[in-house]
């Protein structure tokens, strides 16, 4: 079968991070083509690249037997290429043949032909036998369905090669079913489809061949039955470590910490229990969508959750809102600092006294000079590089933020501390640094739980790890068990223990 | 070297003082071309006047600034300041209570009203600027209601000191005035209610999972606010020596411009009072200097526009500087 689309040898440089080097990718005429690795493994910049959204710092894109220079997104859909993101690209308030012509309307002597856009886009939906009205509003439709429109969409614009990034992480099982009949139609119509997906399962469902990265670069490419699911996953994890981590030294405890049957009443966190010891680091990993840091908010009360207990030390404590889990000296560092953590327009100690206000106050006022020593004192013992205690928090760097935040939760005796994504968007160095201070706070005998999607970290500062795979708990690794192999496996849902 | 040194120096210097000056610097230019252009402006007499005319709305003004720094915005102060100097007048007049009584029972009514905004906003999470705007028509029927949308006259003496007497040569609205500015500023910088405002206006997810009661702080801003436009409406009804039905409108936009003209996203309340003082100067000058009062409006509405934009230019500047 003829190539479609081939790009050849693309590199990608981010600031202090090389995203992509020499990467491959050939995607065939109508064949439904898997893009498989890790998180972190470069594929969203790839499409990015491809879609126009990024510009490749080198190598070289064919399309069609053609060389392609640089596209604008809009460029390269009018090309033929079109791509689904995770979180659609829908406009809400408008109806589903708006949507599919958006930006093309059909106009005659300068009138919107509405009848016309109607007629034509409920024919495309009634092609793919798919039950949805052409004059419906977005907003009234199910995820699945506003996938559907998105694709419905690309195929009005006669779209060859169409690209989707984890199109079922949000669709259940019968929805994913009638993705891959649309996605079978597409191919006997020719269509190459690229499909992202962290599940193996439905590669071998619908995939005809898959490309596997890693760390940005290209591993390899197979037809998707020469092919086993192991040989597979040894594809996307076979690196080497290269990062080092500080040692450490601490006594662990009895468990202190425990939560048990932890739900949302959905699918996106189902009866998640574990427990914490005492001078432990718990990492928690799982894949994009595994239900992590969902099921962090609910522990610290950010989010509803529908059942499920959190136990301080064998006590059962009730947690209905984040004062609730602050009370009980919990601290939370989320893994959006700039938007969660952090108040970016106010000083660097008004951020670290912000939980604890009472602790400043005095006569019943705030006490500016207990302000200003308690942040000196967090400036010095966290080794935040800033001019002054007045900062404002929006000048200071990745790094140096995150410890504000920690400073935050430090400064309101927090003994119980959750790190989620707590290297994300900070360089290597203050990395480190971060590293170093969870030991410090080890040693202290504080309790740690790191979430993490960063499979060097979480096997690099962890004491035990616990696995998530689509909202449960697959599985927990000893220490002596470590090895990216196994938490692989229980990532993508390929082992899973019985709890 | 040395002298490039040294221009970077003044640059820097430039820089700070604007930054730190902020609307103050408007209020110098005023002065310095009123000084050359009438030998009427700088008298201590015709600060004084200007000072008395800022009063009831600096008043009002530093209520709205916990509303809008806390990310709310109130457009029925207005009203509500009206009401509260016609209710006083009407439980004075017509149902013959006492001066305080009447006063705290009118201000009671003011603090409802801003709390019922509150709720509105934080509990029934609609916008505020519809909040408010509905409240705005309904304080304003409850006025012509009560009212019969006809002036009270005649009230008795000993109420009309908050507006006209003085303490010596000081107006006693201008010495309300400075107590409310000093309370304001004690409330917003040293307790936990103005902290808990900064953070919920700068960042209402962060200030939740730091723990802060965001949902009480947003409710007590705008009670907060009540309060204070009921008092700066007690002093207008005592300036007038009655409760005027049609007084108080313009109140809340004035109120408003005054919190933009002086910056007071800084974190001050005394960013309100130079932007209050920005406004009452402008129009001294434009009075001095016989400018049509119609005209006045114009220059006004230029000037809000004009704060605004230089705040934004200001705080480039400095962003770049601390780069």
């Amino acid at each position: 079968m003829e190539d479609i689309l081939r790009l050849s040898k693309i590199n990608k440089s981010f600031p202090g991070v090389k995203a992509l080097t020499d990467v491959d990718l050939t995607i065939k005429k109508g064949e439904v083509h898997a893009l498989v690795g890790e998180n972190g493994a470069g594929k969203s910049t790839l499409m990015k690249i491809i879609s126009g959204a990024y510009t490749k710092d080198s190598g070289e894109m064919w399309f069609d037997g053609k060389v392609v220079e640089q596209t604008t997104p809009k460029e390269s859909e009018e090309m033929g290429i079109s791509i689904i993101y995770q979180e659609l690209n829908l406009i809400e308030r408008i109806s589903v043949a708006e949507n599919v012509y958006i930006g093309r309307y059909p106009f005659k002597n300068g009138l919107l032909q509405w009848g016309e856009m109607y007629k034509n886009a409920q024919a495309l939906f009634d092609e793919f036998d798919l039950n949805i009205d052409a004059k419906a509003i977005v907003r009234s439709l199910t995820m699945a369905q506003k996938q559907m429109v998105e694709i419905i969409k690309a195929v009005s614009i006669n779209a060859k090669v169409i690209i989707m990034d984890e199109p079922t992480s949000s669709l259940s099982s019968k929805e994913t079913e009638s993705l891959f009949n649309i996605i079978r139609k597409l191919k006997a119509n020719g269509v190459a489809v690229v499909f992202i997906t962290h599940r193996l399962d439905e590669i071998f469902e619908i995939c005809d061949r898959m490309t596997v990265l890693r760390d940005g670069h290209y591993v390899g490419e197979s037809e998707i039955k020469d092919i086993t699911k192991n040989e597979m996953i040894t594809m996307m994890i076979g690196r080497e470590l290269t990062q080092q981590f500080p040692e450490r030294s601490s006594e662990i405890g009895e468990v202190v910490f425990e939560v048990k049957n932890i739900s949302d009443g959905g699918d996106k966190v189902k009866d998640v229990s574990f427990g914490v010891h005492k001078g432990e680091v718990l990492g928690i990993y799982g894949l994009v969508g595994a239900g992590r840091s969902e099921a962090m908010r609910m522990i610290f009360g950010v989010d509803p959750k529908v059942s499920g207990q959190v136990f301080l030390d064998g006590k059962e404590i009730k947690i209905h809102s984040p004062r609730d889990a602050i009370k009980h000296r919990m601290g939370f560092i989320t893994e959006n600092r700039r938007d969660e953590g952090l108040f970016l327009r106010s000083s660097l100690s008004a951020n670290v006294v912000m939980v604890a206000l009472n602790k400043i106050m005095k006569n019943g006022l705030i006490n500016y000079k207990k302000e200003y020593d308690a942040t000196d004192g967090y400036i010095k013992k966290l080794r935040i590089m800033t001019p002054s205690n007045q900062q404002k928090a929006m000048y200071l760097s990745g790094g140096n933020q995150q410890k504000v935040v920690l400073a935050k939760w430090l400064f309101s005796d927090s003994d119980y501390i959750i790190f989620d994504e707590p290297t994300r968007g900070i360089d290597v160095g203050a990395r480190r640094e971060i590293y170093q201070l969870i030991n410090e706070l080890v040693a202290d005998g504080k309790t740690i739980i790191v979430v993490s999607s960063d499979m060097e970290e979480i096997l690099g500062i962890s004491d035990r790890i616990i696995v998530m795979h689509e909202g449960t708990v697959a599985g927990e690794i000893k220490k002596e068990d470590f090895s990216q192999n196994l938490v692989t496996e229980y990532a993508v849902g390929e082992r899973v223990d019985q709890a | 070297m040395s002298e490039k040194k040294s221009s970077k120096g003044i640059k820097d210097i430039a820089y700070t003082l604007l930054d730190k000056l902020g609307s103050w610097l408007l209020i110098v230019v005023i002065a310095i071309i009123m000084t050359f252009s009438s030998d009427k402006f700088l008298t201590s007499a015709n600060f004084i006047n200007v000072l008395r005319q800022v009063a009831v709305v600096l008043i009002a003004a530093i209520g709205i600034s916990f509303v809008i720094l806390g990310g709310g915005f109130d457009l029925s102060t207005g009203m509500n300041a009206t009401f509260a100097g016609c209710n006083a007048a009407l439980l004075m007049k017509n149902l013959g209570w006492s001066v305080p009584a009447a006063i705290l029972a009118a201000v009671f009514i003011g603090v409802v009203l801003g709390t019922l905004n509150g709720l509105v906003v934080t509990y029934l999470k609609v916008p505020p600027f519809i909040a408010t705007l509905g409240m705005q028509y309904i304080i304003q029927g409850l006025i012509f209601i009560t009212t019969n949308s006809m002036p009270i006259n005649g009230l008795p003496e000993s109420f009309n000191v908050f507006g006209r007497g003085y303490v010596g040569v000081i107006p006693v609205p201008v010495i309300i005035m400075l107590i409310f500015v000093a309370i304001g500023q004690v409330i917003l910088k040293y307790t936990k209610f103005g902290r808990s405002v900064i953070a919920v206006g700068e960042n209402e997810t962060a200030a939740k999972l730091s723990g802060l009661n965001v949902n009480i702080t947003k409710v007590a801003m705008y009670s907060f606010c009540g309060f204070c436009v009921a008092c700066a409406g007690i002093v207008l009804a005592s300036r007038m020596s009655s409760g005027q039905p049609s007084s108080g409108g313009d109140m809340a936009l004035q109120g408003i411009a005054a919190v933009y003209i002086g910056g007071t996203f800084k974190g001050s309340i005394i960013n309100t009072m130079a932007g209050t003082l920005v406004w009452g100067f402008m129009n001294n000058a434009l009075n001095l200097l016989n400018v049509d009062a119609y005209w006045q409006k114009v220059v006004l509405g230029i000037i809000i526009i004009a704060a605004v934009l230089f705040d934004t230019f200001r705080a480039n500047l400095a962003a770049k500087q601390k780069k």
